[in-house]
């Protein structure tokens, strides 16, 4: 009997012993579990002050989400800096964010700009990740710790795509000089050549406002049937108020980034109907898949209305580089030189825009484009065939 | 060809109207207390916006936004105007510092009340074709404001010459302690001409944001365009604005048409810079006005 009671309280000793055990593996745990800060250098103020906003609200999407997603195993944060438009200050920024000792950079509008702030990045030994620099050479200088989930090759296989089924026979490419637009208008005009179409261009700077005497040029001596615009915003609204005036006789206005957007159908709705630009969702938004509704859904509670590719470019670039963290961290407690980089480059994620995988130039070569059209209230995806959500309206033009 | 020039032409003297709108503000204040006012393309904008926020929330036109417009920008310019009245030393040089910094300040108050996003009116009213033998076109709003313009101008040089006000604006501008000799009181002078500066970038920046369209950084470029046509115009002449805005305008839409659309700043400053050289005094200024 007092054998039996000695064995039963040594049995509850090691039970005892043993919910000690578990609870100290426990308990150890969260000693694993690490507090990241991530660094973001974008343009909050200038001229790309709209783009890295939208940039920075996604990567607070992302930032809220993997809180959630980790929750009890990492925590993750951002310390932003303004580098406001301007490419000496994003430098500046990210020198001062790895003397605070950020674990990796996410962020960066426009190519100029991404350029000499990666490169102040891999001085610091920090990755920096992107959706803000399409220009082919961002990826040509063998830096191992750049990454983009876009590129121009993925922008313009879309215009081309969009306007090879058009069956356009001639088309007037208008485009700004600044280092993104200058490269995709190359890349456009080579694949569009390739293809027999008969091309003509006209160059212009992001002072240019008055866009009549290049558009009557296109009127009177081009007579394109398809016009191609490779700018931002404030260009696309100068050529379709030009076209509005000279009316010429063309088939169609197609158009990049920024305009196939909730934004410009509701602020210029007259002036972009039939307009064609990248957009990889339609509008009002569909997301499909629990990631996509969790971010929208997230969007929509922060922020009060309803997201746009900038943000969505923000929010997957963030989470990429997340999971790159969380994993390199993982592995034995420590986050080692170029290890995140290797993570990533192991990547191999499905994502709001299509699969992500990195090459070796830490270019994205899944990246492809969809084609939206405003037609009335929505933005309709029109191209590829297979995610499109309506039919394109050809010819359309809004005037 | 012929049809692109006349066009060329056409678009560059109605640029030249609203250049012209943009950089008499900046001229009367260079002319009458040799201060350089940096933020001048904000209060430009700071018009548009306000001609903006007018139309989005009571759907005024831009027209009637003016009103609204003058009371804002009108303070504004006058707050800008007693900043620089506290300088004590070095006035030419600390204004330029000071009004920079305001520029600064105005941009992101701007960016901050109204975002980032690039604005422009929703009026079709304004945006309508107006065609004159078939040969050239501009929008109704580019016509409107390039007559308003000249308007202005015209009203401002009458102003300057027949007006007890304007004399003494002139008798400032030539010689301060003279005219306080005078009985001119200098400081309520040029807070005047601060006053009508701002009065001038009122129209101007609801004349960008009808024929244009604006965001926070534009106020940059606009300071920049209105000090060169102020250079090129010589110091406070009112002629020599209109026709150095209007040289400009021309230049750029010429380039435009006859070269490439990338060089129309360039030839903006090519103009600038053989003027200067030609008449370091600008077109329309006496080499009196130019200190040595």
């Amino acid at each position: 009997m007092m054998k039996r009671f000695t064995s039963a309280v040594l049995s509850k000793r090691r039970a005892l012993l043993a919910c000690c055990a578990v609870g100290a593996v426990m308990m150890a745990s969260p000693a694993m579990a690490a507090e990241f800060v991530l660094g973001s250098e974008l343009p909050l103020t200038g001229k790309l002050a709209r783009v890295g906003t939208g940039m920075s609200e996604g990567i607070a999407i992302a930032i809220d989400l993997a809180n959630a997603k980790y929750a009890g195993q990492h925590h993750f944060s951002v310390q932003t800096i303004d580098d406001e438009t301007n490419p000496a200050k994003a430098v500046a920024a990210v020198e001062k964010l790895a003397s605070d000792h950020v674990v990796a950079i996410t962020g960066g509008y426009g190519s100029n700009i991404i350029g000499p702030a990666s490169e102040a990045a891999a001085k610091a030994g920090l990755v920096y990740m992107t959706s803000g620099g399409v220009a082919p050479e961002l990826t040509q200088r063998g830096l191992d710790s750049f990454f983009r989930i876009n590129n121009a090759d993925g922008y313009g296989k879309a215009m081309v795509g969009l306007i090879e089924t058009m069956g356009a026979k001639s088309v007037a490419i208008l485009y700004s000089n600044k280092e993104a637009t200058a490269a995709m208008a190359t890349y456009v005009q080579k694949a569009l050549t390739d293809k027999g179409i008969k091309i003509t261009s006209h160059e212009f700077d992001d002072t240019t406002t008055d866009f009549k005497p290049i558009m009557n040029k296109v009127k009177l001596q081009d007579r394109p049937e398809v016009v191609a615009m490779i700018g931002y915003e404030n260009d696309y609204i100068g050529i379709l108020r030009a076209g509005a005036v000279l009316k010429p006789d063309v088939k169609a206005m197609v158009g990049v980034w920024s305009l196939a957007t909730a934004q410009m159908n509701k602020e210029f709705h007259d002036q972009v109907q039939g307009v064609y630009g990248t957009s990889p969702l339609p509008y009002p938004v569909v997301f499909k898949g629990g990631e996509a509704q969790d971010f929208a859904a997230a969007y929509m509670n922060k922020y009060n209305r309803e997201p746009d590719y900038l943000q969505q470019f923000g929010y997957v670039q963030t989470m990429l580089l997340i999971d790159a963290i969380a994993r390199a961290h993982d592995n034995d407690g420590k986050i080692e030189a170029g290890e995140i980089a290797r993570e990533l480059r192991a990547t191999t994620t499905p994502t709001m825009i299509g699969d992500v995988t990195f090459d070796k130039n830490g270019d994205n070569p899944n990246f492809t484009h969809r084609m939206g059209q405003h037609q009335g209230d929505r933005v309709e995806l029109v191209w590829p065939a297979n995610a499109a959500t309506a039919k394109m309206n050809y010819p359309a033009v809004p005037w | 060809m012929l049809e692109l020039i006349l066009q060329a032409l056409y678009s560059g003297l109605l640029a030249g109207g609203y250049y012209a709108m943009i950089a008499l503000g900046l001229a009367l204040v260079f002319g009458t207390m040799r201060i350089i006012n940096l933020a001048h393309g904000e209060l430009v904008l700071l018009a548009a916006y306000v001609a903006f926020e007018m139309e989005r929330s009571f759907g005024w036109t831009p027209l009637a936004s003016i009103p609204v417009a003058l009371v804002v920008v009108g303070l504004t310019a006058l707050v800008i105007y007693l900043l620089i009245g506290r300088i004590r030393q070095d006035r030419e040089l600390n204004s330029l510092i000071l009004t920079f910094g305001i520029a600064i300040v105005l941009t992101n108050l701007i960016l901050m009340i109204w975002s980032a996003d690039i604005r422009s009116t929703s009026n079709s009213w304004f945006m309508d074709g107006v065609v004159l033998g078939d040969t050239l076109f501009s929008m109704r709003g580019e016509v409107i404001f390039c007559v308003i313009g000249v308007l202005l101008l015209a009203a401002t040089y009458w102003w300057l010459n027949h007006t007890w006000q304007g004399r003494a604006l002139r008798a400032v501008a030539s010689n301060r302690d003279a005219a306080k000799l005078m009985g001119v009181n200098p400081a309520r002078i040029e807070a005047l001409s601060f006053l009508v500066s701002g009065v001038l970038a009122t129209f101007a920046g609801v004349a960008v944001y009808t024929a244009s369209v604006v965001f926070p950084a534009v106020g940059h470029n606009l300071t920049i365009k209105a000090f060169v046509i102020t250079v090129l115009a010589g110091m406070g002449s009112v002629p020599g604005v209109l026709l150095g805005a209007v040289l400009i305008g021309v230049g750029e839409t010429l380039t435009t048409t006859l070269a490439k659309p990338s060089l129309q700043e360039l030839t903006g400053m090519v103009i600038f810079l053989l003027i200067l050289f030609l008449r370091p005094s600008g077109l329309f200024g006496r080499k009196g006005m130019v200190k040595k």
